[in-house]
């Protein structure tokens, strides 16, 4: 636990370091906010649209942050460091396990202050509700993180990498319940609402949006649902992360 | 006692390219065991398998009783590595790295501090420990990752091309701290493609070429087995009768004779240190005084010239390379 514990406090570091990208990302997400929000919620029919797009915004960039391991590890496979880590006294467990967790932290501790002015905006009624989402939230970050790592050493090409985000992130982020209520999903086609049970996008932005309170437009009534699946979605990507982890690096080298 | 580390037919195939060819190597503990081979031989591939870094095509190595494959988290346990490419992030400074090796290696805080800042002192690094890894000489990169293990004192500790980059002052310095790690307890494999470095540190040395394993033996052995190796050449005041020139021939050690002048003879033979007074004996009792001897023993390019019909050099030039792609 020791060595999980050290590879955590190694990739939380090294994140902070990416300074430029980290005040690009939060004025995104102000931007978003501040202006799409309050234009698109004049806009459209359903009630309170701004706090159910600023939850649903929040959803999606602590989705995308946690993603951003990927490019730790390209950065590490670029200059070999890949090989040190997998040279030193420490399983393949320990180490996907403490990257995944170090990623899941480094979300948190950088979206947090942002969810804290959406949840100022939203202004929460049932603290302990929150306290539960959020706890859902840090499992749905780091279940992303082995997501992300998963992809990034199956992938092993930067370029491709950043082709299949460009259209992952349309596809993950349109077919959950971020941006809109499930209903008007399932209105466009049947199909699209049927993934968009499946997505773990939705659950996250369910569970979000109940602890802060939001309660109109949830997709499970019962908040158990999105959290079991939360919860199973991180349990299975953080496992075949390590066996994908092991199985794609070790056949020499990264090409 | 059983070797610390054996390697078992281990092979590593990249595609259809056998970088390693079923290879069998056994080292001992506490020994410096050198691994000299020309560029491409497969000696970094045979350090990545037994480090655990990749896993072999065929056959294993057996490291510290665990066996690669179905342990290698033991295996691992008991191993440092330098790399022959520095693996180090760009943006790190120099004393985050070391700091963080020192922590996953398992040091206490306190051993942390010392060793740390020992290990940067020995390599001439500690005015240079808040400088990142980008802003670093090559050289200087190369013996940052040298560092690592002499924090880290593993068991068996690796490494790879130790002094390519590192100047001549540097490359003593290295060379000693090699050896005060081997005296420290640890087991080092070395691996080389510079003769000299194998010779003067090795305790034996094992010769691969094209991922396989030529010979393996004490540098002194492995020299000596080179009939005719040594060369003694012998300057005379006057020329030499024959009959004095068929005593000496028929030394059993003597392999070859050449007459370069009347008065000068060069001798290939084998362990001259002993053979050569039998000869000046011979010239003493016939009469036939020595101006000057000098006796050259074979390098190990004459011992792989030897093994492979190659020199080093040529070798490097033939040897296939695996197409990347
Ligand atoms: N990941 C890889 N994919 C394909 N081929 C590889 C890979 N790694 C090594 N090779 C090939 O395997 C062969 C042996 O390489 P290796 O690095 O083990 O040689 P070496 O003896 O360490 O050489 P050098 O003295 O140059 O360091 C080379 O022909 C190399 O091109
Ligand atoms: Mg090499």
């Amino acid at each position: 636990m020791k060595k999980v514990l050290l590879v955590v406090e190694r990739d939380v570091k090294r994140f902070l370091r990416y300074r430029f990208l980290l005040i690009m990302r939060a004025l995104w997400f102000i931007v978003q906010i501040a202006l799409f929000g309050l234009i698109a919620s004049r806009m459209v029919v359903i009630e309170n649209y701004f706090q159910y797009y600023a939850a649903g915004v929040s959803i999606i960039i602590l989705y995308s942050t946690a993603m951003f391991v990927s490019y730790d590890i390209y950065e590490e496979a670029e200059h070999g460091v890949i090989d040190y880590l997998l040279s030193l006294p420490l399983s393949r467990r320990e180490l996907v396990l403490g990257r995944s967790i170090a990623s899941g932290i480094r979300s948190f501790m950088y979206v947090g202050p942002l969810m804290a002015i959406v949840l100022f905006l939203i202004g929460v009624t049932n603290p302990l509700n929150l306290a539960i989402a959020l706890f859902s939230l840090f499992i749905f970050s780091f279940g992303v993180s082995g997501f992300a790592i998963t992809l990034a050493v199956a992938i092993k090409s930067e370029d491709r990498f950043d082709i299949l985000m460009g259209v992952l992130d349309a596809l993950i982020v349109r077919i959950s319940t971020t941006l809109y209520p499930r209903t008007f999903i399932q209105q466009a086609n049947t199909f699209y609402g049927l993934i968009s049970n499946f997505n773990p996008l939705t659950f996250a932005a369910d569970l979000f949006r109940w602890g802060a309170g939001i309660e109109k437009y949830l997709t499970f009534s019962n908040p158990l649902i999105p959290i079991m699946a939360i919860i199973i979605f991180s349990s299975f990507f953080a496992l075949i992360g390590i066996v994908v982890y092991e199985k794609r690096l070790e056949g020499g080298g990264w090409q | 006692m059983a070797p610390i580390i054996q390697t078992i037919n281990l092979t590593k195939k990249f595609g259809d390219f056998v970088a390693v060819d079923h290879l069998n190597l056994s080292i001992e503990e506490g020994e410096i065991f050198g691994l000299l081979g020309p560029n491409g031989a497969g000696k970094t591939t045979t350090l990545m398998m037994i480090t655990t870094v990749i896993k072999p095509t065929e056959g294993t190595a057996i490291v510290g009783g665990h066996d690669v494959r179905s342990e290698p988290d033991k295996a691992r346990n008991l191993i440092g590595i330098a790399f022959q490419e520095p693996k180090l992030l760009w943006v790190d400074k120099v004393i985050d790295v070391l700091n963080w090796h020192a922590k996953i290696c398992g040091l206490s805080k306190s051993e942390r501090k010392v060793r740390v800042k020992w290990a940067l002192e020995e390599i001439d690094l500690w005015d240079a420990r808040n400088k990142t890894i980008h802003s670093l000489s090559g050289g200087m990169r190369k013996r940052v990752e040298v560092a690592k293990l002499l924090i880290q004192r593993p068991k068996i500790a690796i490494i790879d091309e130790p002094t390519a980059q590192i100047d001549v002052v540097g490359k003593h310095r290295i060379w000693n701290m090699i050896r005060a790690l081997r005296d420290e307890g640890s087991t080092i494999i070395l691996a080389t493609n510079e003769l000299n470095e194998a010779d003067v540190l090795s305790d034996r040395i094992a010769i691969m070429h094209r991922g396989k394993l030529l010979v393996c033996d004490t540098p002194k052995n492995l020299k000596d087995s080179i009939p005719g190796g040594d060369i003694v050449e012998v300057k005379l005041e006057k020329e030499l009768p024959e009959k004095t020139l068929r005593a000496v021939k028929e030394l059993d050690e003597v392999v070859n004779l050449v007459k370069v002048k009347p008065n000068h003879i060069r001798f290939h033979l084998n362990r001259s240190e002993t053979v050569t007074p039998k000869i000046m004996e011979i010239f003493w009792r016939n009469n036939a005084p020595v101006l000057s001897i000098r006796i050259s023993e074979p390098s190990l390019d004459d011992v792989f010239l030897h093994y492979t019909g190659l020199t080093i050099e040529e070798a490097e030039r033939l040897t296939p390379r695996a197409k990347k792609p």
